[in-house]
C-alpha cells in the first residue's frame, strides 16, 4: 500500500504515488534552477509540465487513475535533464528581466518572489474562476495583491453612498479583458502557472520561511501572497471539479427550470442584505434592531457581509450545479445563464422598487445619492485643480 | 575517446540547425521533432529540446501558434519565421563548404 498525492500539471490533477511526487518535484525544482536567469524560465517550465502530463494521460486510464512510482521516474527519464542554454546561463545578469540567479538559489526564493522581479509580468484581467459577476473585482483584487472581498465591498459603497461604483463596474466588464490562457492567468496574478511554484512552496514549508525575514513589512507581503497563492490554488481545484462534472453529468434538461427559482431566492437574499446595509449606514439600527453599543458600525457590518455569503453559498453552489448537469450543447447552458442573470437583475431592481416605496429611510438614502454623487465630483474636482 | 563521444559537442551544435530544418518542412509539435530525430544520431529529449526552442524563438527564428489536438489540450505548433527562413538557408550554405572542405582537403 502506497500513499498517493493528487498534484496540479497543466491545469489537470494527477494522482502519483508518493516516491513519484517526490521524484517529479526533485525534477522540476532542479529544472527552475538550471533555468534561472533564463527569461523563458516559466514559459519553459510550463512546456515540460505539459509534455509530462501529456504522458502521464497515455498512462492513464478508467481503471488505473494512479502514476506509479516507477512509471514517474520512466516518464522523467524520457523527458531528460533539462540543459540550460549557454548564453543565459553564463551571463545571467545580461537578460532584461533579470531574475537574479543567486538569489533564487539560495532558500530564500520566497523572499525574491516578494521583491518582484522574479514574478511574471503583471496585467489587470478580469479573473473568472471565483467571480460573483463578471470578475472585474476578483481581477483587480489579484491585481493589487489584496483580498476580492474588500474590493468587493468598495464597489458597494461606492454605489451606495456616490451612485459611481456601478456605472466603473459595467464600463470595466466591457473593457477589461478576461484572463483565458495559462498565461493569461499567471499575468493577472503574478503567480506563474506552474506547479513549481506550488511544489516550492510546499517544500519550504509556510513557517520556515515566514522565520528568515528579517523585517515586518516583507514578512506581511510574503504571508499575503502565500494565501492568496493557496486560494488561487482552491480556485483552480474547483475549476478542475466543475469540468470534470461537466463532462461527465448526466443530462437533465429539468435541471434548468430550477435555476430561475434559484435565482429568484438568490435575488431576494441580496436584496434584504443591501437593505439591511443601507439601514445600518444610515440610521446604525437593522431592521430596527438596535445595535449593542459597544459594537461599532463596521463590526455588524462585516457581520451582515458574512451573513449573506452564508446564505448566497449554497444557492450559488445550487445554481452551478444546475448550469452543469444541463447537459453539453453549449448555447442551451449560455441562454440559460442569460435569462436567469436578467431574471436576477430584475427581482433585484423589483424588490428594491419596492423596498424604496415602503421604507421611508431607503427612499430617503436613494434620493441623496445623486447630491453625494455631485458632492464627490466637486471634490474630486477641488483635489484635482489643488494637485 | 569513442568518435561518438568526441562528436558530442559538434552534435549539440548542429541540433539547432536540424531543428530549423525539421520545422521548415511543416508546422510540428514537439512530439514530432523528437520522433524525427529518435532515428539518427541527433536523438534528444523534451529536457534539452524545450529550452533549445525558447532560445530560437527569442532570437526570432520561429515562432508558434496553439493548435487543438483531437486527444487531450492543445499544442504549441511550431513554424519558422523570415529570418528563420534566412539562416537555415545560409547555414546549408555554410554545410555545403564544410562538407567540401572535408571531403577535398589532404586529397592530391
Amino acid at each position: 500500500m502506497n500513499k498517493v498525492i493528487t498534484i496540479n500539471l497543466d491545469g489537470n490533477a494527477y494522482q502519483l504515488e508518493e516516491g513519484g511526487y517526490d521524484a517529479l518535484r526533485a525534477y522540476l525544482e532542479i529544472a527552475a534552477a538550471r533555468l534561472s536567469g533564463n527569461p523563458d524560465r516559466d514559459e519553459i517550465i510550463s512546456d515540460i509540465e505539459r509534455a509530462i502530463a501529456e504522458k502521464f494521460r497515455t498512462l492513464l486510464a478508467s481503471h488505473k487513475t494512479v502514476v506509479v512510482t516507477k512509471e514517474v521516474a520512466d516518464v522523467l527519464a524520457e523527458m531528460g535533464p533539462i540543459e540550460a542554454d549557454p548564453d543565459t546561463a553564463a551571463d545571467p545578469g545580461a537578460s532584461g528581466t533579470g531574475a537574479p540567479s543567486g538569489a533564487s538559489r539560495s532558500g530564500t526564493a520566497g523572499q525574491e518572489q516578494a521583491a518582484g522581479p522574479g514574478g511574471p509580468p503583471r496585467r489587470l484581467y478580469r479573473i473568472h474562476e471565483g467571480a460573483m459577476i463578471a470578475g472585474v473585482c476578483n481581477g483587480i483584487a489579484a491585481h493589487m495583491n489584496i483580498d476580492p472581498t474588500l474590493v468587493r465591498l468598495a464597489f458597494v459603497l461606492l454605489t451606495i453612498f456616490w451612485g459611481s461604483g456601478l456605472l466603473v463596474y459595467v464600463v470595466m466588464a466591457i473593457v477589461v479583458p478576461e484572463a483565458n490562457s495559462p498565461e493569461e492567468k499567471a499575468a493577472a496574478s503574478g503567480i506563474p502557472s506552474t506547479a513549481q511554484e506550488f511544489i516550492r512552496r510546499a517544500k519550504e514549508g509556510y513557517y520556515e520561511a515566514v522565520k528568515g525575514f528579517p523585517d515586518r513589512k516583507a514578512r506581511r507581503e510574503w504571508k499575503r501572497r502565500f494565501k492568496r497563492e493557496m486560494r488561487a490554488n482552491a480556485d483552480q481545484w474547483r475549476y478542475n471539479w466543475h469540468s470534470y462534472w461537466a463532462e461527465h453529468a448526466p443530462f437533465h434538461p429539468g435541471m434548468g427550470f430550477a435555476v430561475p427559482f434559484l435565482s429568484l431566492l438568490h435575488g431576494a437574499a441580496t436584496v434584504l442584505w443591501i437593505c439591511a446595509l443601507i439601514s445600518l449606514l444610515a440610521t446604525g439600527t437593522v431592521f430596527g434592531l438596535v445595535l449593542p453599543a459597544n459594537v461599532p458600525v463596521w463590526v455588524a457590518a462585516l457581520l451582515l457581509l458574512i451573513a449573506y455569503g452564508i446564505v448566497v453559498g449554497p444557492l450559488k453552489f445550487a445554481r452551478r450545479a444546475c448550469y452543469w448537469g444541463m447537459g453539453q450543447p453549449r448555447w442551451v447552458c449560455s441562454s440559460v445563464f442569460l435569462l436567469d442573470t436578467m431574471v436576477w437583475v430584475a427581482v433585484v431592481a423589483a424588490l428594491l422598487w419596492l423596498a424604496a416605496h415602503y421604507s421611508p429611510e431607503l427612499r430617503d438614502a436613494i434620493h441623496s445619492i445623486p447630491a453625494l454623487a455631485h458632492q464627490a465630483a466637486d471634490d474630486i474636482r477641488t483635489w484635482w485643480h489643488g494637485k | 575517446m569513442s568518435v561518438n563521444e568526441k562528436f558530442s559537442a559538434i552534435r549539440k551544435g548542429l541540433l539547432e540547425f536540424l531543428v530549423l530544418q525539421i520545422i521548415a518542412a511543416e508546422k510540428v509539435y514537439v512530439a514530432d521533432i523528437l520522433k524525427q530525430l529518435s532515428a539518427t544520431e541527433f536523438a534528444t529529449q523534451e529536457g534539452t529540446l524545450y529550452p533549445l526552442l525558447s532560445k530560437m524563438r527569442r532570437e526570432g527564428l520561429l515562432d508558434y501558434e496553439w493548435k487543438e489536438s483531437e486527444a487531450g489540450p492543445p499544442r504549441k505548433y511550431y513554424e519558422l519565421t523570415a529570418k528563420g527562413r534566412e539562416q537555415l538557408r545560409e547555414t546549408l550554405e555554410y554545410w555545403g563548404k564544410i562538407n567540401g572542405t572535408v571531403k577535398n582537403l589532404g586529397q592530391k
